[in-house]
């Protein structure tokens, strides 16, 4: 009786585990089949990867009603809800192709990404610390990228006709005050940020992000690194001193701190140098990063720049050479940052950041002096709105407050004191739509209040991009800008207006397997720049300034045609004049050069274990005020030139040598002319040309890493 | 007569659990094998979809998006353009990174990390190489760290040593010291046939010890 009870089940049992197949074909929108699609039950191993004309058969002994999914790398997933008993149903899916960042076209208008994340990029941060002649130091690396001017004597970023005061530094989306160190009279600063702090960095030659404000020209985006992976130890010993780098890493937590020392005496001991040193330049300078994952999605990041630095030297008397004139250059500087991100669901992420700076500055020469204090804090909070992936928002509010104290004291001992206090709060909104992954728009706007002006300024900023083909692609962007005048304006008359730009870019990119290219053309025109007959005499001044800079950025970089080469070509042509500070009209201004043109070139030679660097840069003539000329700006500097050769020798894993000459032909490089306050009995005012403190610049290193691992390398730091 | 029939009903009821319980480790005992040796990209996708499936289905095992990793560094390495080589280590690391919200600090899955670096180093080294040897060696490391016992990441940062120290003009770069590291390993383990944890590289090891080594 039993017996055939349990048959009886097995069989029912047997059929209850029939299968049934589920069959179909899966097409893109255009019809074209897609190849390769896994198509399956959820919940189950049951699924089909579909053929080359986009066919799959399923079989399930599932009967119940089952949610079929179809899933592929860059479509959106779809799921169709089947009901019972389904057996032998042929289907049709169209999947959806989602808007992939990879293939996407990206708005460039304006900007050149460095980044190690993504892998299409343009130049990554390694490039940087690689490129000969800029002795590891980011903006001279930058400076061999088109849209930048080589203005030698500064060190700084002069960017599409701007000031070098006109490009700011963020970091991790925070301002940074005075990021560059001191250096003597008419030789070039360095940044104190070293690019191995930074995974990606961003440097936007016009057009950026209504995120960034006080800047004319140019933002200067860093990124720094995150959780660092492994312990380690480096010393370096350099020509021009020594530092001591340690990382620390625990499970959800790093520390690295850097201590450097640079002392230029035994250097400038060796190499003869233009300028009379009492007390070469000596600087302590700590770098302290500390990161912190606080939760599967939160990350907090504090980092910390310590320095202090003083030289003296002796500078000659322009009209009595014989004369010399003791100087005293000094700087203390402190930043610290932090910022905090989080993500709280798919659709919404906040980044919340604070910076504070504080830095003392002092010059003196043959008792006149100049002091400058400047402290400064920003906080800023943004909110991220993921939308879909066709459309994303970003918002947020800033405070920005700044006090300067300086102290001008003239030869005759009188003294001239000057403080600003200034409170900047900003909010801004941005949108940025992808129509299609070939059609993409952000419009931006950013509205600023500055408290010693008392005026709410709007800062629209829009951009376009279109994909032409697989590999180029066309963008657009507009927007303005602005900025207070610069400090030594403040100082004299608070009230002083915001001076304004307003951007105008058309680029074009085509990015193929180991080259790219890049052309883009500008327009540029400031407003509201401050004029005056006399920069002491605060009654002279006037805001109705204004000027323009237009031209056109050239840019190939090729690591494919030469075996183990990679190179890149710069060349930028620029056409700029300004009606400011105390010009009689429209001038071109003296750190404006028509054409600059740089070629970067780096090989690597397997035979000697050595990767070699070679820069060659070129501007052409600056103007100067001659004051013998009548002509205003009408001296002409001659052309500039310079080659740079780096080499960096890999002996072991753990120890790389480094060397590197700029200048190495000796190049006999004029950046202007200065000229005597007073002129001579003949009515002649005697002059001097500016140059570099030496002709060329010699810098050798050794490099190790002490690590547990014998086998980390240093080949990601050459 | 019904002792017959409760066996009977006990064996059934056992080999119903059996097949529902063994179901993970049956598709994988088959899917793996599959994932080796699949010659061609189409055959190779179907299996990496199906481990795919496996992985999304069990919420907690992290061996099918471990194979499924290495199903697509294999894809990467039979398709031609750099593009369709990139996409296939983009889903190798994306099934990677599944693989560790379920099991974080493992030292294969790690290991597994370093070698799609290793690969991406392939696609173009000029341009490539000096960061992702360094993201290698760096996975590597950590993989010998959390593990010390594990082969697989011992051979494959002997490949990277000797890929390094062949770019940087010859030399082994203590690469035969990691092969022999890994072989001993490999060799002082039992073999288990039906466990589906990694168990690959001794073969892989040997030939690169008798390739890179050895002769002269």
């Amino acid at each position: 009786m039993k017996v055939p009870f349990l048959f009886l089940y097995l069989l029912l049992s047997l059929q209850s585990t029939a299968q049934i197949t589920i069959g179909g074909y899966i097409k893109e929108k255009s019809g074209e089949p897609l190849l390769g699609v896994n198509v399956f039950i959820e919940g189950t191993y049951d699924g089909a990867t579909t053929d080359i004309n986009g066919k799959f058969t399923i079989t399930t002994y599932e009967t119940d009603s089952v949610i079929l999914a179809a899933s592929f790398v860059g479509f959106y997933d779809h799921k169709i809800l089947l009901d019972k008993k389904t057996d032998n149903v042929q289907l049709e899916i169209v999947l959806k192709e989602k808007i992939n960042k990879l293939n996407a076209v990206v708005i460039t208008a304006g900007s050149f990404d460095a980044s190690d994340e993504s892998k299409r990029v343009v130049l990554n941060s390694l490039d940087i610390v690689t490129t000969a002649g800029s002795t590891a130091d980011i903006p001279g690396a930058l400076n061999t990228l088109p849209g930048t001017q080589t203005v030698g004597e500064t060190g700084r970023l002069f960017v599409r006709g701007g000031e070098g005061r006109e490009t700011k530094t963020f970091i991790d989306g925070m301002i940074v005050h005075n990021e560059y160190s001191p250096s003597a009279p008419n030789t070039p600063g360095r940044s104190r940020f070293s690019p191995f702090m930074f995974k990606g960095m961003s440097f936007s030659t016009g057009g950026y992000s209504a995120e960034y404000g006080q800047a004319l020209s140019s933002a200067l985006i860093l990124k720094s690194k995150d959780l660092a992976e492994l312990n380690r130890t480096d010393l370096s010993f350099m020509s021009v001193g020594a530092d001591i780098a340690h990382t620390s890493v625990w499970k959800k937590s790093s520390f690295s701190g850097k201590i450097q020392y640079t002392n230029l005496t035994p250097y400038f001991a060796l190499v003869g140098q233009n300028i009379e040193w009492d007390k070469a330049p000596t600087d302590v300078n700590g770098n302290f990063a500390y990161r912190i994952k606080t939760s599967k999605t939160g990350f907090l990041k504090v980092y910390t720049n310590l320095s202090s630095s003083e030289m003296d030297l002796y500078e000659r008397d322009i009209a009595n050479p014989d004369v010399l004139l003791p100087t005293r250059v000094t700087s203390d500087y402190l930043y610290f940052n932090t910022s905090y991100r989080e993500v709280f669901s798919e659709k919404w992420g906040v980044r919340v950041g604070t910076s504070f700076t504080e830095s003392n500055d002092f010059a003196s020469q043959a008792g006149q002096s100049r002091e400058e204090d400047i402290s400064g804090r920003h906080g800023k909070v943004v909110m991220d709105y993921i939308h879909s992936d066709k459309l994303s928002v970003r918002f947020g509010g800033e405070l920005l407050l700044r006090k300067g104290d300086e102290t001008l004291i003239n030869d005759l001992g009188q003294s001239l004191d000057g403080g600003l206090d200034e409170t900047i709060t900003a909010g801004f909104v941005e949108a940025e739509r992808y129509v299609s992954s070939s059609l993409a728009f952000k419009a931006g706007m950013r509205l600023e209040n500055n408290s010693l002006v008392n005026e709410v300024v709007a800062n629209p900023r829009v951009s376009a991009a279109y994909k032409l083909g697989e590999k180029s692609q066309v963008s657009l962007a507009y927007g303005t800008f602005s900025q207070a005048p610069s400090n030594s304006i403040i100082y004299r008359f608070n009230a002083a207006n915001q001076e304004h730009a307003k951007h105008y870019i058309a680029n074009y990119q085509w990015l193929g397997e180991g080259r790219s290219f890049r052309v883009e053309i500008y327009r540029k025109d400031y407003s509201d720049l401050t004029r005056y007959s006399d920069e002491f005499t605060p009654s002279s001044f006037s805001f109705d300034g204004d000027g323009f800079a237009e031209g056109l950025d050239l840019f190939w970089r090729d690591s494919r045609t030469f075996k183990n080469t990679d190179y890149w070509v710069s060349y930028s042509y620029l056409n700029s004049e300004r009606h400011y500070r105390d010009y009689p009209g429209s001038f071109r201004p003296p750190f404006v050069s028509n054409h600059n043109f740089s070629v970067v070139a780096k090989r690597f030679i397997q035979s000697i274990k050595s990767q070699l660097g070679l820069t060659y840069s070129f501007a052409s003539q600056r103007r100067y005020n001659d004051l013998n000329e009548d002509v205003f700006l009408g001296g002409k500097t001659p052309n500039y030139h310079d080659l740079s050769f780096n080499i960096s020798y890999l002996y072991s894993n753990q120890i790389i040598f480094h060397a590197m000459v700029n200048n190495v032909f000796g190049f006999n490089n004029i950046f202007g002319y200065e000229y005597a306050d007073r002129p001579d009995s003949d009515g002649f005012y005697a002059s001097r040309p500016i140059r570099p403190p030496a002709k060329r610049f010699l810098f050798l290193g050794i490099l190790i890493t002490l690590a547990k691992n014998k086998s980390i390398s240093q080949l990601p730091n050459l | 007569m019904k002792k017959t029939i409760l066996t009977a009903i006990g064996i059934l009821c056992a080999a119903i659990l059996l097949a529902n319980g063994g179901q993970f480790e049956k598709a994988m005992a088959k899917n793996i094998p599959a994932m080796y040796q699949a010659s061609d990209p189409e055959t190779l996708l179907g299996v990496v979809n199906q481990l795919t499936r496996i992985g999304d289905a069990e919420a907690n095992r992290w061996e099918p998006y471990y194979y499924a990793a290495f199903g697509y560094i294999r894809l990467m390495t039979m398709v031609e353009s750099n593009e369709d080589k990139d996409k296939y280590l983009d889903q190798a690391i994306a099934a990677v990174e599944k693989g560790e919200t379920i099991k974080s600090n493992d030292s294969e899955l790690e290991s597994m990390k370093g070698y799609v670096h290793m690969m991406r180093v392939t696609v173009d080294p000029a341009s490539r190489g000096m960061q992702y040897s360094g993201l290698a060696m760096t996975s590597f490391q950590k993989a010998i760290a959390l593990n010390p016992q594990n082969g697989r990441a011992h051979f494959l940062l002997g490949r990277m040593q000797f890929g390094t120290a062949q770019f940087m003009g010859g030399g082994d770069g203590g690469a035969c010291e990691s092969f022999a590291r890994a072989k001993a390993i490999f060799e002082s383990e039992e073999k288990d046939e039906k466990s589906i944890a990694p168990s690959w590289g001794l073969r892989g090891t040997n030939s690169a010890i008798k390739e890179m080594c050895e002769g002269e």
